[in-house]
């Protein structure tokens, strides 16, 4: 095997986008026809839409398939077969993983999976590690608590599979992680955003390490956007002296967006697996041109045990206009997964993304990486106030530093806060996804 | 390198995989771990189709 060769798969990576489109078109059919014969759920959601399997022969048939949301999933589960319910697929007894959602959004969706479709899993990451440069010589370091979540499971056995040797760092602590990551000379890790720059904060301040000087040369990221947030990547690659990537995934989806290993400011959309599509969020028309942000739509094309079949993500990403310089021909978004459809929220009248307060926030170098966000309701009036923490040698700039934030956050979200600057460590730290932002006024009924 | 590669030979093995991999499976019905170790290696098969066999029919 050459190590040299830049994708996992040359053929299907290299693949003329009309060729693309023609594998998609097929593979939906066939999916979409397999959930027909064998879910009921499916059934009924498309013979109320008077839709047949012979019926799709086109991108825009495809376009008349209901979509398929979160909360659709949760009244289905818990009855027969249990505990999955009338969407899946195959019988219980070839099901032989169990996965749920981390239930952020509300009660967790369960995932059932057969060994194909954990095969399928760690392909979709085999496609990943590959394009960001793990090769059998590496040594990869997960320091994540495994558990009932997908999260790192697939990533832990692609890389297996490419040929990596994997160290599972499981219910280790932090400082052990650390002093593990530096006996054994790891190369590679993965991680929450959040939780590897806490890693390298617990590093650098309680354990005298620079984590810079670890051999730590690549970093995949996953569970939030931060990787894809400029400054955050910034951090995290000045931290670690490491190129750090991203990549985008859902237990109920699959791992179907990544970041190649020349870091083109976006991901790949996977498409010869995925069917992405890009819908506006006020119209619901679907978005071909690059540059205009809509919420995604996807269909796994190979999942079989409990099909994703035009599933409505709500994450908001766009279509990049330029190619990759990598050569992979699969299109981009651009800056990755943006945020999500149900975070935005409308503050005094004006439309806030947490992920701009982010960006803002670790764009200025006296603060930590740590920040949070309540907004609540005073009397008539929104309010936001912002949290974040100062570091121990920028103690004497507090003014300074907060002008700065008031100024950048009215530029970058045209919103004004009651800033906070706390001491180091104050605020809470997260090892899987990170609950920054706080909107009190949902617990008022007013939103 | 994608010049050099035959996706119709490579599937043309796939395919004989395949056969003799189902082949031992039903064979198993009264042996465990032929039929389960089988039913791996076609999971495993089923992978090097969506990467090569899907393709050789694209126009």
């Amino acid at each position: 095997m050459d190590v040299k060769q830049i994708y996992w798969n040359p053929v299907l990576e290299t693949l003329p986008p009309e060729k693309i489109k023609q594998l998609q078109l097929k593979k939906f059919r066939n999916i979409f026809k397999w959930t027909y014969e064998r879910s009921a759920f499916h059934r009924r959601l498309y013979d109320d839409a008077g839709l047949k399997p012979a019926d799709i022969q086109s991108f825009d048939d495809i376009k008349r398939v209901p979509k398929v949301e979160k909360s659709m999933m949760r009244e289905i589960q818990g009855k027969a077969p249990f505990p999955y319910g009338e969407a899946l697929c195959v019988p219980l007894e070839d099901v032989t993983t169990f996965r749920q959602t981390s239930g952020t959004t509300g009660q967790p969706v369960y995932q059932p999976d057969t060994w194909q479709d954990w095969e399928w899993w760690m392909e979709c990451w085999a496609t990943i590690l590959w394009a960001q440069g793990y090769r059998p010589r590496d040594r990869v370091f997960i320091p994540f608590g495994y558990n009932i979540f997908v999260a790192f499971w697939a990533g832990h056995y692609a890389a297996e599979k490419i040929g990596c040797e994997v160290i599972p760092g499981g219910v280790l602590d932090t400082k052990a992680r650390i002093l593990k990551i530096q006996e054994l000379q790891a190369t590679a890790m993965m991680g929450t955003p959040t939780y590897i720059l806490g890693m390298a904060e617990t590093a650098r301040t309680k354990m005298g390490i620079d984590p810079a000087k670890l051999p730590i040369t690549k970093i995949t990221c996953a569970g939030e956007c931060g990787a894809s947030i400029p400054s955050t990547k910034r951090r995290l690659e000045e931290a670690w002296g490491a190129k750090v990537f991203d990549h985008a995934g859902a237990t109920e989806i699959g791992a179907w967006s990544f970041e190649c290993a020349d870091q083109p400011g976006g991901m790949h959309v996977n498409e010869a697996l995925f069917l992405v599509e890009i819908e506006d969020v006020e119209t619901g028309k679907v978005i071909e041109a690059p540059g205009r942000r809509g919420k995604m739509v996807i269909t796994a094309l190979d999942r079989m045990a409990q099909p994703c079949v035009r599933f409505d993500s709500k994450d908001l990403i766009e279509w990049a206009d330029e190619p990759c310089s990598c050569g992979r021909t699969s299109r981009l978004i651009k800056g990755g997964v943006v945020g999500r459809a149900d975070d935005i929220t409308k503050v005094k009248g004006v439309l806030l993304a947490p992920s701009a307060i982010e960006e803002v926030v670790r764009g200025i170098k006296g603060l930590g990486d740590e920040y949070e966000v309540i907004v609540e309701k005073v009397g008539d009036t929104d309010r936001i106030k912002l949290r974040v923490e100062v570091l121990p040698q920028a103690e004497d700039q507090c003014a300074l530093i907060e002008s700065e934030l008031v100024d950048q956050l009215k530029l970058k979200t045209n919103l004004r806060y009651d800033i906070e600057i706390c001491g180091c460590e104050t605020l809470p730290r997260y090892e899987v996804k990170a609950k920054r932002f706080k909107d009190l006024r949902k617990n008022e009924g007013i939103r | 390198m994608t010049q050099q590669i035959d996706i119709n030979e490579i599937n043309t093995k796939i395919q004989l995989l395949k056969k003799t991999a189902q082949e031992l499976n039903r064979m198993g019905e009264d042996f465990p771990a032929l039929a389960r170790n089988t039913a791996r290696i076609l999971a495993s098969v089923k992978m090097l189709e969506i990467n090569v066999t899907d393709l050789v029919d694209l126009k």
